[in-house]
């Protein structure tokens, strides 16, 4: 095995390091979270400039045919600066569903890597807890050649800022169902509301939608396994994005603990802290060998992979809740203000934690109920 | 009697917006309405002494009387005044101040900020610098503190000054009350991880404070300090509040499903419900011997340290369990101020609107008061001299 990075690796580590740390200051991130839509366009067109949108794009649709392990290099230095823009839910998850449907959409793949289209996932329906391919109660019903489509959505990430819409819903005869809409059409009622990250979500009903034939991009088993898939490689992404998180936080905090000084000294002299910042930094390289594993069985049969994404999330959501409050609790009353990093890498590793699958979810999943 | 009383007297209104807050305490506006009610019953300050308008309650009916309020829902008394500079006042404090500050705690007239930390001078507090300099019949105060709970919304502040840098720390520290409409004082409200904004930063330039304002003695500021953190060694438990949030627990788990199963009867939830509630009931008896005066084989303030350290990790541990049955649902941003919330779709629950502010603002329960390391430190150099 080898751990080092691939040149392509080296070079989007270089270009999103640099630009990252740059661009997206904590005051930026502060601002894009209180006004507007939370999208960061300027950053998009970057985004697309540098080639990230297209990352996991396969080679044949005009993409970088870029592998999970290097949209987690990527991932990671995004999650260094706790960047909520839609990344994962458009370029990993939105991605695999279009270059993965039963009719590849490469236009609306072009566009996504040219950063015109955004992508979002609207599946969970009320009262739902992370919900696989089960039944759905949004329904598509026949109307001519075409369908209708009418149901509530809730709590979609990222809906807000997306172009287009994969809406999972039933469809008569072939039971589960993806489709592929527009966001402006017509009989979609949309309220959007921002999340402890800074990024937005939805709750989105369906009164009767225009949905055409060719709309639809898989059904039946095929359909829920692209789900699957979807899910499965935005969750990778963003177990990356905890890790570089984590990682970040180490940094702000060990540099914290030299500058800090109580009774005379710096705060990292105490050796009750020294514990702290050496137990966050176990469960973040834990961590970090958990991606790892995770990325190592990503080409595996889908329930291998299920398996290894599965213990990988419970040791990075148990190591994102350590981390996190540690590093706060070794910044004192200074960790608890809006003002200060390590408390946006607070909610961004919650938000990470639960916005997928929880622990819960995951201990669940791993042990097979 | 009691719970009828408070039934009786607390508006739904108030009730409503205390059960929907989302801060680690109530808004000063609804604990001043709520502490005026009160006073017309005569019971704001039940602990104090019966001259000063206590109840002479014994310690088992006060602790009864907090736990009635918590449970029908009301807002917290305003305590830097009730349970905070109040004592040291009426223990201390000249007669002029007792007369003029006592009543007017009672009553719920102004609320009070505590200005205690600095920017440099958190958990090493006794190295504060504020300088307070004499000068006529005033002292001319000058420095900065920070995390004053409030201060934005309060009328007065007891502060701790340093009125002498030449001995040693804990011997040149007065205390001293401050109208904070003084000039010279400014007041910024800082951003804070829940969306709220109750932490303030004072800054005190060229402030006069006439000298009948120093309580006590010039240079005892820090034994009254120590005094007051003291007096009410119970409180920083948090009994009340977790009790309330260990059946807070049960109902949102009952009230979410998981696989058509509640999810008070899924194993994990289950479990970490039950051991919560384990640690609680056994606080609470931690807190009645306290209360009923135990001869302790180790100093009181080990006991008290254990309080702490056990209410503050428990007010976390219980919070995280709420966003946690939550699910995704957690990770909703809600405005803190309940009147500028959307109205509720039926898709959301109502505690979504509070309980993840909550949960974060409540990082800070180990971090106020003495961080945990700090009662750590305690208990190891007091309880067995390490
Ligand atoms: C929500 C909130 C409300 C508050 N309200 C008020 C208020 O109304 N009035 C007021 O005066 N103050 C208030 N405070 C301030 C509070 O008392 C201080 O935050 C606290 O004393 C810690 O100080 P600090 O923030 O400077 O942290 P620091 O003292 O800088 O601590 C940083 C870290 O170092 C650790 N540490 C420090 N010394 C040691 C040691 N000797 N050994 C091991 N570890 C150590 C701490 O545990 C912590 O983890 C409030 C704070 C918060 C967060």
């Amino acid at each position: 095995m080898d751990f080092n990075y691939s040149d392509l690796q080296r070079m989007l580590l270089d270009s999103a390091e640099r630009f990252i740390a740059e661009h997206f200051t904590l005051e930026r991130r502060r601002h894009l979270r209180d006004s507007g839509s939370g999208l960061d366009d300027t950053a998009w067109n970057t985004f697309a400039e540098l080639g990230w949108l297209a990352l996991a794009i396969p080679d044949e649709f005009g993409g970088l045919g870029g592998s999970p392990a290097d949209v987690s290099v990527l991932a990671a230095a995004l999650g260094s600066k706790c960047v909520s823009q839609p990344f994962v839910t458009t370029a990993v998850q939105g991605v695999h569903f279009l270059a993965n449907a039963e009719v590849p959409r490469t236009e609306l793949l072009e566009q996504i890597a040219g950063g015109t289209a955004r992508l979002a996932l609207v599946h969970t329906e009320p009262g739902e807890r992370y919900a696989n391919a089960e039944k759905r109660q949004t329904q598509l019903k026949p109307d001519g050649q075409d369908f209708r489509l009418t149901g509530q959505k809730f709590f979609a990430p990222d809906a807000a800022l997306a172009t287009h819409f994969v809406v999972s819903a039933e469809l008569p005869g072939e039971g589960f169902a993806l489709v592929l809409v527009e966001a402006g059409a017509d009989g979609i009622d949309s309220v959007n509301y921002p999340l402890i990250d800074g990024s937005r979500a939805s709750d989105i009903a369906f009164n009767g939608t225009a949905v055409s034939l060719d709309a639809i991009l898989a059904k039946g088993p095929d359909a829920a396994a692209l789900l699957v898939d979807a899910q499965d490689k935005a969750m990778t992404a963003r177990l990356a994005q905890a890790v570089g998180s984590m990682e970040e936080i180490l940094r702000i905090c060990s540099s914290y603990l030299k500058e800090r000084k109580q009774f005379g000294q710096q705060i990292g002299k105490f050796q009750a802290l020294q514990h702290i910042m050496a137990d966050m930094f176990v469960a973040t390289h834990q961590s970090r060998s958990a991606l790892y594993q995770a990325l190592a069985n990503s080409d595996k049969d889908r329930a291998a992979r299920s398996k290894a994404l599965a213990l990988a999330g419970i040791t990075i959501g148990e190591a994102s809740q350590l981390v996190s409050r540690q590093g706060i609790q070794l910044h004192g009353g200074y960790g608890v203000t809006d003002e200060y990093e390590i408390s946006h890498h607070y909610r961004y590793l919650l938000t990470l934690e639960k916005i997928a699958g929880d622990i819960d979810h995951h201990i669940r999943r791993a042990s097979g109920t | 009697m009691v719970r009828d009383a408070i039934a009786q007297d607390l508006p739904p209104r108030l009730q409503e917006r205390q059960r929907r807050f989302a801060g680690n305490q109530s808004e000063p506006g609804d604990t001043m309405e709520w502490t005026r009610i009160l006073a017309g019953r005569g019971w704001t300050v039940p602990h104090w002494p019966v001259e000063y308008g206590g109840c002479g309650w014994s310690p088992m009916q006060l602790f009864v009387f907090q736990d009635e309020l918590i449970r029908a829902g009301a807002p917290d008394s305003c305590w830097g005044g009730t349970h905070m500079c109040g004592p040291v006042i009426y223990t201390f404090g000249s007669e002029e101040q007792k007369a003029k500050f006592l009543p007017a705690i009672r009553n719920g007239d102004y609320f009070w900020a505590q200005g205690f930390s600095e920017p440099g001078n958190g958990s090493d507090l006794a190295n504060l610098r504020t300088a307070a300099v004499r000068n006529g019949d005033v002292y001319v105060v000058n420095g900065q503190k920070i995390w004053t709970s409030c201060a934005w919304a309060s009328e007065w502040g007891f502060f701790l000054v340093r009125t002498d840098p030449t001995v040693k720390p804990q011997r040149g520290i007065s205390f001293l009350l401050i109208d904070l409409k003084s000039p010279g004082i400014t007041i910024r409200r800082i951003p804070q991880i829940n969306g709220e904004a109750e932490l303030c930063e004072v800054f005190l330039d060229n402030v006069e404070v006439p000298v009948g304002n120093l309580v006590g003695e010039e240079g005892q500021g820090w034994t009254y300090a120590k005094f007051l953190l003291d007096h009410e060694r119970t409180t920083s438990s948090f009994i009340y509040f977790n009790k309330a949030a260990v059946e807070l627990a049960k109902a949102v788990a009952a009230s979410r499903t998981l696989d058509g199963v509640t999810l008070d009867r899924h194993p994990r939830f289950q479990g970490r419900i039950a051991q919560l509630e384990a640690e609680v009931t056994a606080l609470e008896w931690s807190v009645l011997r306290v209360l009923a005066n135990e001869h302790f084989q180790y100093p009181e303030a080990a006991a008290a340290s254990v309080l702490k350290i056990v209410g503050s990790r428990l007010q976390q541990a219980l919070s995280e369990l709420h966003v946690d049955l939550m699910g995704a649902e957690s990770l909703r941003l809600y405005p803190a101020e309940v009147a500028e919330r959307p109205i509720r779709s039926s898709l959301w629950s109502e505690e979504s609107e509070y309980l993840t502010s909550r949960a974060l603002i409540l990082r800070a329960a180990t971090i106020y008061g003495g961080s945990l390391q700090i009662q750590k430190n305690i208990i190891a150099k007091i309880a067995f001299d390490l």
